[in-house]
């Protein structure tokens, strides 16, 4: 009987023993199934503020998806510029991360990441997703769909804060006896000439890149001009052998003669430094660059439509993608981001619209009224013009142009040349 | 026994000792070699496992090198305008063609870039066409995926020697533009893979090492002399390649003729893999097992060695007794045991000489009494030579007497006579109660003419006096006492009742005395003589002149009736009684 009874113990034990195994194993592997992915990503610090952008975003997403998914975000210290040559490097060697920005500023190598299946298509997830559908703003939804109906770069944005203005010193204006900002193109070039009789550089200006800051103000202008504002809504023009391109040039011509004295072969980065420095009065750029101004600076800078009322932007510009080279779990977690941070934006901006979240600062209450005051909005040059043309002759023949070393018609015969090579490309 | 000749005891003791030893030492020898297996095993395992892994991570560094230099030439300026719709022009193609002989990875034997306009960039004197490069086969070697860097081993087609080498290959794309890609390969000699090994050092020399590609063809083998892989080994690692695991992705498996480990570069699909032969995990073990055959030898003889001393403590008191017994002869009681070995063998030696003391004493007393037996046989023979004569000088001296008219001595001669026939007997032991009586009977009368007026006598018989028996003269010796010692102090009025009765089915027979009273002590004496040894009896009355009549009654009824007879005295002030009681009816127990 003992004996029945010690073999029925062991056995017990054994049986439990056994089971416990097993149920060790099985919670091993629902742990293992719960394990956490991780999204690769890579974001840039601000060279000149030393802020992580989209910081918050990253940080909120992770939070709320904690266990689940999490942003795994590779923080480098580069411009923008160099950003997007990574980007183009890291896709013929391998190694993109999972989510990628700014692609659409990048026009040939956005078709050949289209062509050649390198990122997702959203449009079936976006459809598919009521709440997300909702919080995407009508114009953005265009904006970021292609011809077919695919969606390729996240609709992820508002117009509301993709709009780019002049952001300019109080302090510098007054010392130059300006008061406000022009409201007309007349003005604005006679207020560089009060500013430059002061001993002020108007304007923070660079050549390489995109020539983007120079190139917001001369696109700003052209548009003032009704053949201009309907050159800038073609995409691809054919010839810039016109007009507009002879307006353009001429307007780059008189904008790097209110400039400092860097300008030349450098990127935006030393353009940004010599605003914030206080070595140039005025510099345009978008919404974002709010965030980046020094906080000593931020009561003296203000936020400016262009004269003539007019914003640039194109929702689209921001660019952000899905790469399909990764599992689909990552892939799921990446697109689940992408809705996140729509949502983020939505509630960001009605957070900032709200009065009371502006609160004292004078640059967010200037881009309200900027944007509320019914300006033109004239589309981003970087969406609609060719890459060769942006990426490498702006580049070469810009600095040339400014110099006197090229003319006028020397420099929009290679704005043509640059076209014929884009198509080539094709 | 022979002195130094081990046996008996001993010898059992030695040979238990010695097969328990052995099978202890063989039963530890076999976990001992189990342990000593697996833990030299797992040592030599692990020197090997930990080489593999090294080996293998070399691996992962030389294709991350690959994949870095590649990626050098894919971003390279001149590389990208390659494939731009415009090309390069005829210097920039020769700057191009050197500038691959430039990559900085070692043990490139040749280079072949092919860009999407059919322009080949080689080594000057490779003079690999276009026409060929398509020939080779080379073009569609690539698996397809975008830009990864693939490890091919493969048949050289593209530069023509023929033999099988590995190709590092990738697809060359544009950065900007979806242009068709170019495709880069660059030829790696036998030093490239053989590096791997080389890291690892001397200690690949005792081990079978190889690099299998993932479709499972071995592509590096180094093995050592005498070495042979077997066909299930080969399978086994053949069967490894397709696996999609990394890492090291198999450990410590045995497979016919050793232990195999084995690492999967991730994005190669290569593996690396090291078999330890039987040989080497052996090798150590012949000699630690010869120092362990060695180390149990030693222990075996000090074991004997200690056995011997050991057993040599108890055996030899053992053997002393043993000597001392077998030399015994029966006589001589002088020959004591001395041991001092503080164990229970000195109580055997101490206990041996006791019962020698003991055989001695008991002999003793056989003599003795074997001597009393004779005299007492040689009283009796004297006694009986004529007891006719004895009878016939009597009769004549009871006629003398009546001649004379002496009445008294007429009497007195016939209880005499009386007495000393029933005290014959003819020899018989056993006598009629009625016999016994009638002999008490006529030495009382003899008493009575002796001591005139001293005492009178009753005889109370409630038995069959004819029928029932007793031993004889028991009466007698118990009337003499009374007379002797119960009237010593009177001169008249003496009393004596015998009474013969059956009491509880056993004979009891009692004298009683009216004299002065026997005293407690002595009563307590004689009654405690039941309790007593036979043999001994005779020393509780050692001067022989007290209570030898008593004793001798006691000894005869015991020696006659065995153990089953009660004796006592009672005393009070009426006098002395002296009760016996005889089992049944008083006859002999035959035992």
């Amino acid at each position: 009987m003992n004996d029945k009874k010690t073999a029925a113990v062991i056995l017990t034990v054994s049986l439990f023993l056994c089971l416990a195994g097993c149920a060790a194993g099985e919670n091993k592997k629902s742990t293992d199934a719960r394990e956490e992915v991780a999204v690769p990503m890579i974001l840039t610090v601000d060279p000149s503020a030393g802020t992580k952008n989209e910081e918050e975003v990253v940080k909120a997403f992770n939070q709320a998806y904690e266990g689940a998914y999490h942003i795994d975000v590779e923080w480098i210290m580069e411009t923008e510029e160099e950003y997007r040559k990574n980007l183009k490097r890291m896709n013929v060697t391998g190694g993109l991360p999972a989510v990628i920005t700014d692609l659409r500023m990048l026009p040939s190598y956005y078709q050949m990441m289209v062509q050649e299946k390198r990122i997702e298509d959203l449009s079936p997830y976006i459809y598919e997703d009521r709440e997300w559908l909702e919080s995407i703003e009508p114009a953005v939804l265009e904006a970021c769909s292609e011809s077919d109906g695919s969606i390729y770069l996240a609709p992820l944005s508002t117009a509301a804060f993709s709009c780019s203005g002049v952001f300019w010193n109080e302090e510098l204006f007054r010392q130059a006896g300006i008061q406000e900002f022009p409201k007309t193109w007349e003005d604005f070039w006679n207020c560089c000439e009060k500013l430059k009789a002061h001993g002020i550089a108007p304007l923070a200006l660079h050549t390489k890149g995109t020539a983007w800051a120079p190139m917001l103000f001369a696109t700003a202008e052209l548009s003032a001009f009704p053949e201009g504002a309907e050159f800038m809504k073609q995409l691809f023009p054919e010839s810039y052998d016109n007009f507009c391109g002879l307006q353009l040039a001429a307007t780059l011509k008189l904008l790097f003669t209110y400039t400092t004295e860097d300008a030349m072969h450098v990127d935006f980065d030393v353009a940004f430094d010599n605003f914030v420095s206080g070595r140039a009065a005025m510099i345009s750029n978008g919404y974002w660059m709010i965030d980046q101004i020094p906080d000593e600076l931020e009561g003296n800078v203000r936020f400016s439509v262009f004269p003539g009322n007019r914003l640039i932007s194109s929702p689209e510009t921001f660019g952000w993608a899905v790469v399909s080279d990764y599992e689909e779990e990552v892939k799921k977690g990446a697109i689940k981001f992408l809705k996140f941070r729509t949502l983020f934006n939505q509630k960001e901006k009605a957070a900032f619209w709200a009065e009371e979240a502006v609160g004292k600062n004078q640059m967010m209450k200037d881009y309200i009224e900027a944007y509320d005051g019914k300006p033109q909005i004239v589309p981003n040059y970087q969406v609609k013009w060719n890459s060769v043309l942006q990426e490498e002759t702006l580049g070469e023949c810009l600095p040339r142009l400014v110099n006197g070393e090229m003319s006028v018609e020397e420099f929009i015969r290679m704005l043509d040349e640059s076209i014929r090579q884009y198509e080539d490309e094709l | 026994m022979t002195k130094g000749k081990i046996s008996g005891i001993q010898k059992k003791y030695l040979s238990y000792t010695l097969a328990l030893l052995i099978l202890a030492l063989f039963l530890s020898s076999i976990g001992v070699w189990f342990y000593m297996r697996s833990s030299m095993i797992s040592v030599i395992v692990d020197k090997y496992e930990f080489m593999n892994e090294k080996m293998g991570i070399s691996m992962d560094i030389l294709y991350d090198k690959s994949d870095e230099v590649t990626a050098e030439c894919i971003i390279d300026d001149n590389v990208q305008k390659s494939l731009r719709a415009r090309g390069l022009d005829g210097v920039e193609k020769n700057v191009l063609r050197k500038y691959f002989a430039y990559i900085d990875l070692s043990n490139i034997s040749q280079y072949c870039y092919v860009d999407n306009k059919e322009n080949v960039y080689t080594k000057s004197y490779s003079q690999v066409s276009y026409e060929d490069f398509t020939k080779s086969g080379f073009a569609d070697l690539l698996s397809g995926e975008y830009s990864k860097t693939e490890w091919i081993w493969t048949k050289d087609t593209l530069f023509g020697t023929g033999k099988e080498a590995l190709f590092v290959g990738r697809y060359v794309r544009s950065m900007d533009y979806a242009h068709k890609p170019g495709m880069i390969f660059l030829k790696m000699d036998e030093g490239f893979l053989g590096s791997l090994v080389k890291e690892a050092g001397d200690q690949s020399g005792e081990v079978a090492v190889g690099i299998v590609d993932e479709n499972g063809e071995f592509c590096m083998e180094e093995y050592p002399q005498g070495f042979y892989m077997t066909k299930a080994a080969r399978e086994r690692i053949t069967e490894l390649a397709k696996s999609s695991r990394s890492g090291v992705i198999l450990n410590r498996e045995r497979v016919p003729g050793g232990i195999l480990q084995v690492y999967r570069q991730k994005e190669s699909g290569m593996l690396i893999f090291t078999l330890v032969p039987n040989t080497v995990l052996y090798n150590g073990l012949d000699q630690i097992l010869l120092v362990l055959a060695g180390i149990y030898l030693l222990v075996i003889i000090l074991a004997v060695g200690v056995s011997l001393y050991i057993s040599r403590i108890f055996t030899k008191p053992i053997q002393k007794i043993s000597s001392a017994m077998e030399s015994f002869d029966g006589k001589d009681f002088s020959h004591k045991i001395e041991l001092h070995t503080n164990t229970e063998l000195d109580k055997i030696g101490h206990s041996y000489n006791e019962m020698l003391g003991n055989i001695e004493q008991l002999l003793v007393e056989i003599k003795n009494q074997e001597r009393e037996l004779r005299t007492s046989e040689l009283n009796m023979l004297i006694s009986q030579i004529n007891p006719h004569f004895l009878y016939n000088t009597l009769d004549t001296i009871y006629m003398l007497a009546r001649f004379n008219g002496e009445e008294t001595t007429m009497k007195m001669i016939q209880a005499l006579s009386r007495y000393l026939r029933l005290s014959l007997s003819k020899g018989r032991d056993i006598v009629t109660v009625g016999d016994e009586l009638e002999n008490v009977k006529s030495y009382m009368q003899i008493q009575q003419i002796r001591n005139e007026d001293l005492f009178r006598y009753e005889i109370h018989c409630e038995v069959k006096a004819g029928e029932r028996q007793i031993l004889k003269l028991i009466l007698q010796p118990l009337v003499e006492n009374a007379i002797k010692y119960g009237f010593c102090d009177i001169l008249e009025g003496g009393f004596i009742r015998i009474e013969v009765k059956e009491i509880s089915d056993r004979l009891t027979v009692s004298v009683f005395n009216n004299g002065t009273p026997m005293s407690r002590k002595v009563a307590d004496k004689l009654n405690a003589l039941g309790g007593i040894p036979v043999p001994e009896m005779k020393q509780y009355f050692p001067d022989k002149q007290h209570g030898y009549g008593v004793v001798n009654i006691i000894t005869r009824l015991r020696l006659k009736y065995g153990e089953d007879v009660r004796f006592e005295y009672e005393t009070g002030e009426e006098g002395t009684r002296c009760v016996i009681q005889l089992p049944k009816n008083g006859e002999e127990k035959n035992e």
